[in-house]
């Protein structure tokens, strides 16, 4: 039914948003592509399942999976970023990054194999569905949208509200301005690691707990969409990314409608060339922008 | 007039046998100053000289060698904005001011610089006072305002966190008279506070009529210093290093 799918594609949407305001983050303030951000999404899966194997409860294994992710944020940054700092590092960054992520997909296939793994919750959480309106709607897919939308709002509020958020967009305009005002540049790109990367394994835990799977392979497939919809919505634009994650969700809902979910993919691709062929600077313009004159 | 500080003082910011270079070309080679506690030093000389190159090293923000002292302290290994947090507040060419922020959000990084001493409302109320234009104007992005909109607002910072010491790179470069004016009348506002300022400046007349003393710097070798009104008098010195009288 059509409006069930829809339901599908903004769910679906709202997890490839999460993905997608990481990549615009890190994009915004360091002006460089985190390759690894997309296996940061598919440990996010195996971290909650193995929280699960080990006992822990849901709310424990949430916990656990954003503080893991963090982590391997900050490990992110220190190695594949932090000595490739200068803006004629881009290749530098993205070829390393790019490595780290390969790293961990072969390190989690080492571990967990390269099948997919199930990722059974005690309880019924993943099929209790509640009626809407005559629809019948899994309560996990609404709390998904319902968490993914908050975390983006909570997100956005901090970048343009708090302190944090001011030196976040200081260093964004530019790393040697933010300096001259007292602002630690390599503190603040920590920061804007541990969360975007933190955001990321809860998309990835989030996409584990709804398809009852957790699979090695989802960085390169749904993660490097978050890629494409960045793009779309406005490289370094969180709005942008939540804006385009959601319109891309719908996009492959409806392709399923038609019957040519076989072609979800090709569309997202064709999408976002055609977006940035008509627009180059995508849907938004850059919420974090760029001052070319420091 | 000069205020004569004695020796043994020491200077807020002493430079000695200061070295930079840019691959195999020496920026600055050997520049010696100092700037003393209250005192107002310029540093002159033709574009190229290494003013800002001088300035930037200060501030660690490119790799030097000598030594820099802030009140005695070597400043070596110490990261840019950490200086900063000590009290040495560097405006550079473009102003200093986050253009992509609001003239408030500049003034809230500026207070959250030091450990607060009065709240931020008292702060930028006695900044406002200075500069009344920039309250008109609180809510836009720095961006929007005119070059010596800028200026206020980035001078406006010394106000709401004063310095230890102020680095001014070209405080006039860009704006129309009458605004060059303005910003020597804050200037001179900051000076009577016993605000310790190291000003790089072209505008050679201006800039010695309000420093106490003042050094020549000349293809990165300093090759006069002395009292400001002294140099201004020094013809000699504009035909031969300057380059024009």
């Amino acid at each position: 039914m059509l409006v069930e799918q829809l339901i599908n594609g903004v769910v679906l949407g709202s997890m490839y948003a999460l993905i997608a305001q990481g990549y615009t983050l890190i994009f915004g303030v360091l002006d460089k592509l985190n390759f690894a951000h997309g296996e940061v999404f598919m440990l996010g899966g195996f971290v909650c399942l193995a929280s699960i194997a080990l006992g822990a409860s849901l709310p424990v294994a949430i916990l656990v999976a954003a503080i893991i992710s963090g982590l391997l944020g900050l490990m992110i940054e220190f190695v594949g970023f932090r000595k490739f700092r200068s803006p004629d590092a881009h290749i530098t960054a993205a070829l390393s990054s790019f490595a780290i992520g390969l790293v961990i997909i072969d390190l989690s296939q080492k571990v967990w194999g390269a099948e997919p793994v199930a990722l059974t919750l005690p309880g019924t959480l993943q099929t209790a569905t509640v009626s809407i309106a005559g629809l019948n709607i899994v309560v996990l897919r609404l709390a998904i949208l319902v968490i993914s939308l908050l975390l983006m709002f909570v997100l956005y509020g901090v970048v343009v509200k708090t302190s944090l958020g001011r030196r976040i967009r200081a260093v964004a305009e530019s790393p040697a301005k933010a300096a001259l005002f007292g602002i630690n540049v390599t503190r603040v790109n920590q920061q804007v690691f541990f969360i975007a990367s933190a955001m990321s394994g809860l998309a990835g835990l989030a996409l584990a707990v709804r398809t009852g799977y957790a699979n090695t392979d989802v960085g390169f497939t749904f993660g490097l969409k978050a890629l494409a919809i960045m793009a779309i919505g406005g490289m370094g634009d969180l709005r942008g990314a939540l804006i385009g994650g959601l319109l891309v969700g719908v996009l492959e809902a409806l392709a399923f409608q038609w019957g040519l979910g076989q072609l979800a993919d090709v569309f997202v691709w064709l999408f976002m060339i055609v977006i940035l062929l008509v627009r180059p600077a995508g849907l938004f313009g850059t919420l974090i922008s760029k001052d070319v004159r420091a | 007039m000069g205020r004569m500080a004695p020796m043994t003082e020491t200077p807020v910011l002493a430079v000695d046998d200061l070295h930079v270079s840019y691959g195999p070309i020496g920026a600055l080679r050997g520049c010696t100053l100092e700037v003393r506690a209250g005192e107002t030093v310029v540093v002159v000389g033709a574009n190229g000289a290494g003013k800002t190159t001088l300035l930037r090293a200060v501030c660690n923000m490119l790799p030097w060698t000598g030594a820099i002292r802030l009140d005695g302290a070597p400043t070596g290994r110490v990261p840019t904005h950490r200086l900063a947090r000590q009290g040495v507040l560097h405006l550079p060419e473009n102003r200093g001011v986050l253009t992509t922020q609001s003239v408030l959000e500049n003034l809230q990084l500026a207070f959250d610089m030091y450990p607060p001493a009065r709240s931020f409302a008292d702060a930028v109320e006695e900044a406002f006072t200075h500069f009344p234009r920039l309250k008109e104007r609180q809510q836009q992005p720095a961006g929007n305002l005119s070059g010596g909109e800028q200026q206020m607002l980035a001078l406006a910072r010394a106000i709401i966190s004063p310095p230890k010491i102020l680095l001014l790179d070209e405080p006039s470069l860009g704006l129309s008279p009458r605004m060059v004016r303005e910003a020597y009348r804050v200037l001179g506002g900051f000076k009577a506070r016993g605000m310790a300022i190291l000003l790089v400046e072209q505008n050679v007349h201006a800039a010695l009529r309000f420093a106490d003393r003042g050094y020549v710097l000349r293809q990165g070798v300093i090759v006069r210093q002395g009292e400001a009104d002294m140099l201004a008098r020094d013809t000699e010195l504009f035909n031969q290093y300057l380059g024009f009288t």
